[in-house]
């Protein structure tokens, strides 16, 4: 996990996913996703210590991960409601529906003036 | 009609229009920092063409007013996560103050404050030390000492439950009034909005009843329903109705079953408004499900340890050469009447250490047999099915999962409350980012943190399985 800058747990990394999939910060978490390819292309514990080592941090780190899955769920039904919406705003815009209601949206933004 | 005054017609007509858009963007900026202030954006509509010399021009725009950038669907979804959020986030606090008082069994046999597992190991521990040297007095006081401490902890444990039960009760009714208050305001919003823009967006009215939606969210679970002119109904998540339009329908409490129980009308509430959400959700879970369901795990093992060692005590022969009898029992807690109340009423009942029946039936006042019987008990499954330091440690396991799976779900559930809030600002707040960028950043975020997380996991996977493998494909 030296790729991180530092010598992290498997724990805190996950957590650090958690917290970055929250605030949607996208740079962080490609960032995260490079660190991870690194760690997941060089895995490779040689010593019996380096072994055990990574079997606790596993451990440790179970918890961490359905922190990190209930995130990634909600955040894809998030997405999938915004996905809707922007659906829904196209689709009136294509037939052009009047815009009396407030769930026009931003059309108004591009009225035709 | 005259081509001058058309033209002229047409642009004082686009310059109206102008003046009145930037009055609305003046607004916006004016408002930036206000809580709750959506966008608005003009609106216009093409004026009819003007026909001059038999040629049809357009004539321009007119603004014609101000639609506000929201958006009810993801309003309501927001508010539904927070109604989770607050929910799970009070059902945690209450479940952390229940878990402070059952620390996991040390695994020493002496015996602290509140460790009631390593009560148990002692109180049988003392039994077995009694089992070596029958008739010693200082081992007879250590068994009623032991006795003692674990009927302490036990019953302060309980004490300790039934009072978190009552703040919780006192915390859920303190809601009544703050959601009363809410249905209300939002019940006149309706009316003035509905009076005067049923047919447009009326702006910052519905920004301040989206705003008390929101407060309201937090308290309690609802649904919310769209009406005719610009209405809205309020409902509980089980459809019990709240607001309709322009009338409220109060919440009312009322004691029942030593409890407070809620009320619409004469309708009793508190079990749809416990499974419904809001911080009142989170409270009545509390109080309802896991307060309870820990008690009669605790009342469980208070009965089970009491009734079996005064049931084998109560056979066995005392210092004195005396045998329990129905008139007078040689019981070393005080017998419970039933398993409900047990904790709370465990409690030492022998004041004699004489009265301790080390011996068998019919054995001399020298004979270990019956320490031997009651030492045993603690390998016995006399505790439904299992031995009572098992039952205590599995139930503190239990309820160390709940907090867990609780704790898990509250994280999740405010990660999306956040998300959703930063889309929302994108959308109806004044904000410089536009709703595309916010959508790009939300597709590239989850896209990012779906690469992390099936990498993590086969990581993970490895790591856990490093017996049979040393290197990741």
């Amino acid at each position: 996990m030296e790729e991180l800058g530092g010598s992290w747990e498997l724990k805190e990394l996950v957590a650090e996913a958690s917290r970055a999939l929250a605030r949607l910060d996208a740079d962080r978490l490609e960032e995260l996703a490079l660190s991870c390819q690194a760690l997941n292309r060089d895995f490779a514990p040689v010593s019996a210590q380096s072994r055990t080592d990574l079997v606790r941090q596993a451990c440790e780190a179970d918890g961490e991960m359905a922190v990190f899955a209930r995130v990634l769920e909600a955040t894809r039904a998030n997405l999938n409601v915004m996905n809707r919406l922007r659906e829904l705003r196209a689709g009136r815009l294509e037939y052009g529906e009047p815009q009396a209601r407030d769930w026009a949206g931003t059309e108004g933004r591009h009225g035709d003036h | 009609m005259g081509t001058i005054s058309s033209a002229f017609s047409l642009i004082s007509g686009a310059l109206d229009a102008d003046q009145s858009a930037l009055s609305i963007v003046a607004n916006n900026v004016a408002s930036a920092n206000t809580p709750g202030y959506t966008e608005e954006t003009p609106n216009w509509q093409e004026n009819s063409p003007i026909q001059i010399n038999g040629v049809f021009y357009g004539s321009g725009v007119t603004q014609t007013g101000a639609t506000s950038l929201r958006d009810r669907v993801l309003e309501e979804r927001l508010n539904q996560q927070q109604q989770m959020a607050s929910a799970s986030g009070a059902r945690l606090a209450a479940l952390n103050s229940i878990q402070a008082l059952f620390p996991p069994d040390s695994g020493s046999a002496s015996a602290t404050a509140g460790d009631i597992g390593s009560d148990i190991t002692g109180f049988f521990n003392s039994f077995s030390s009694l089992e070596a040297n029958p008739t010693d007095n200082a081992l007879r006081q250590q068994v009623l000492s032991s006795a003692s401490t674990l009927a302490g902890d036990v019953s302060n444990a309980a004490a300790s439950l039934n009072e978190q039960r009552a703040a919780l009760d006192q915390d859920a009714s303190g809601i009544t009034s703050q959601v009363n208050s809410l249905t209300g305001a939002i019940a006149q919003l309706n009316q003035q909005i509905q009076s005067t823009s049923p047919n447009a967006d009326a702006g910052t009215l519905e920004d301040d009843r989206q705003q008390d939606l929101s407060q309201l969210s937090k308290l309690i679970g609802v649904n919310q329903i769209t009406t005719e002119n610009n209405g809205l109904s309020i409902t509980t998540t089980s459809g019990q109705l709240l607001v309709s339009e322009g009338s409220s329908f109060q919440l009312t409490t009322g004691m029942a079953s030593g409890v407070t129980h809620f009320y619409v009308g004469t309708t009793d509430v508190t079990s749809q408004l416990a499974s419904g959400g809001g911080e009142l959700g989170g409270y009545l879970t509390a109080r309802d499900q896991d307060i309870p369901s820990v008690m009669s795990s605790l009342d469980q093992l208070a009965y089970s340890v009491s009734t079996q060692v005064n049931a084998v005590n109560n056979t066995g022969t005392d210092l004195d050469g005396l045998t329990g009898t129905v008139a007078n029992p040689l019981y070393i807690f005080n017998q419970p009447a039933a398993v409900a109340g047990s904790a709370a009423s465990m409690s030492v009942a022998m004041t004699d250490p004489n009265q301790i029946a080390a011996a068998g039936l019919g054995q001399g006042t020298g004979d270990n047999s019956n320490a031997a019987a009651m030492a045993n008990l603690a390998s016995q499954p006399i505790a439904n099915g299992q031995t009572p330091a098992n039952f205590y440690s599995n139930f503190v396991s239990t309820l160390g999962s709940t907090v867990s799976s609780v704790q898990t779900e509250n994280t999740a559930q405010n990660a999306s409350v956040t998300q959703l809030q930063t889309q929302n600002d994108a959308l109806s707040s004044v904000n410089l980012n536009d709703e595309a960028s916010s959508m790009e950043t939300l597709e590239r975020s989850y896209q990012a943190a779906s690469q992390v997380f099936t990498m993590l996991n086969t990581i993970m996977a490895s790591a856990l399985n490093l017996g049979d493998q040393t290197a990741v494909s």
